[in-house]
């Protein structure tokens, strides 16, 4: 990783985690309230492509990981195996009880479909997002279903199994 | 020609045309697409079996759904389905349209294709080989020749069995009933 990009980092943001897992892969482990400063920071560093906006559910902590991934669309080296491209993953808590999040489309306007579809799938709920409509399910679920405690064997069982197979006694 | 089909030929010539010139819409849903394109074009050929894909379903007659089937697809499947003219003869392709296959505990993905349409014969696999294609295909043959495939009749037959399993998967339906419940089909005032 770029030394120079990790040492602003550290020095601008206080308690910001840098991890570099391996070489071109960099985790930040961000704050709730410094992300949209982290996001922007970056941005402005030439990390310019969000390439994914995605979350975990982490039921015994009561929490939602969000993370964001950022690249470049043009890349640093000549080399086209992408080896030399940097990655950078940041992650954020925030709590399960109240799940909400500032929206991240004034920076990056591709998270619009990433935020309705975490919005569908998790429940998280993005504040400013011009329209949180669904996106996906054809379905209301009690639970949004990519939630740890949706259970999907027993949804199959109350809804899809209980259709009947239309045979000729039912006539 | 076969000279033993002669006969058939002269005893029902619109039936045996229909058999051998089978019109497919593949409704690609899942991963069965990527079988699709060898089958009708130069390495398969399935023109060699009378069967020629179609850009519409009011042009077709076989009606190939490839892959698992999201709730989200079976309104499309529906209405494509219906908008087909009779008769009509549905195949479902790979394990997940059977029962689910994979997805047999999904919250969002249909088991048993067949409790919402007719479907007069399946393919199991995942995935079949293209050749499994033409072996449905002559299965398909068999069946019409002794009026097995009879889907779409049952499907005006039980109606409104269909259409009630229809509303519980997807809830209330934006389109008006195909038939009357005396089973004969509504004078068409849609679109």
């Amino acid at each position: 990783m770029n030394e120079l990009l990790k040492k602003e980092l550290e020095s601008i943001f206080k308690d910001l985690q840098v991890n570099e897992s391996q070489a071109g892969r960099v985790t930040l482990i961000a704050k709730r309230g410094q992300v949209l400063a982290v996001l922007r920071f970056l941005k402005d560093r030439g990390l310019d492509h969000l390439a994914l906006l995605s979350a975990v559910d982490w039921i015994e902590e009561k929490e939602f990981e969000l993370i964001y991934i950022l690249t470049r669309y043009i890349q640093d080296t000549d080399d086209d195996s992408g080896d030399g491209r940097l990655h950078l993953i940041v992650k954020t808590r925030i709590s399960r009880e109240n799940p909400k999040f500032e929206t991240t489309i004034s920076i990056f306007p591709n998270a619009e479909p990433y935020e309705r579809e975490i919005y569908e799938l998790f429940g998280i709920d993005f504040d400013g997002h011009p329209r949180l409509t669904p996106l996906f399910l054809e379905r209301k679920y009690a639970i949004p279903p990519f939630r740890k405690d949706f259970d999907t064997r027993e949804y199959v069982q109350e809804v899809f199994d209980k259709i009947p197979f239309v045979g000729d006694k039912d006539k | 020609m076969d000279r033993n089909q002669i006969r058939k030929w002269f005893k029902e010539p619109a039936k045996m045309a229909n058999k051998y010139s089978l019109h497919a819409i593949y409704f690609c849903t899942g991963c069965g697409i990527i079988e699709v394109p060898p089958v009708i074009t130069s390495r398969w050929d399935a023109e060699r079996f009378g069967v020629i894909p179609v850009a519409t379903p009011r042009q077709a007659n076989l009606f190939l759904i490839t892959g698992y089937v999201s709730v989200k697809t079976l309104k499309a499947i529906i209405r494509t389905y219906e908008q087909m003219y009779e008769p009509k003869f549905t195949v479902g392709f790979g394990s997940c349209p059977v029962n689910g296959g994979m997805y047999w505990d999904s919250y969002n993905t249909i088991k048993h294709l067949d409790k919402y349409i007719p479907i007069d014969g399946w393919i199991a696999g995942c995935m079949p080989r293209p050749e499994a294609i033409f072996v449905a295909v002559t299965h398909l043959w068999t069946l019409i020749d002794k009026e097995m495939a009879n889907g779409y009749v049952r499907y005006r037959e039980n109606y409104n069995l269909y259409r009630r399993n229809q509303e519980m998967a997807l809830g209330k339906l934006e389109w008006p009933p195909l038939y009357s419940p005396d089973g004969n089909r509504e004078e068409d005032t849609r679109e």
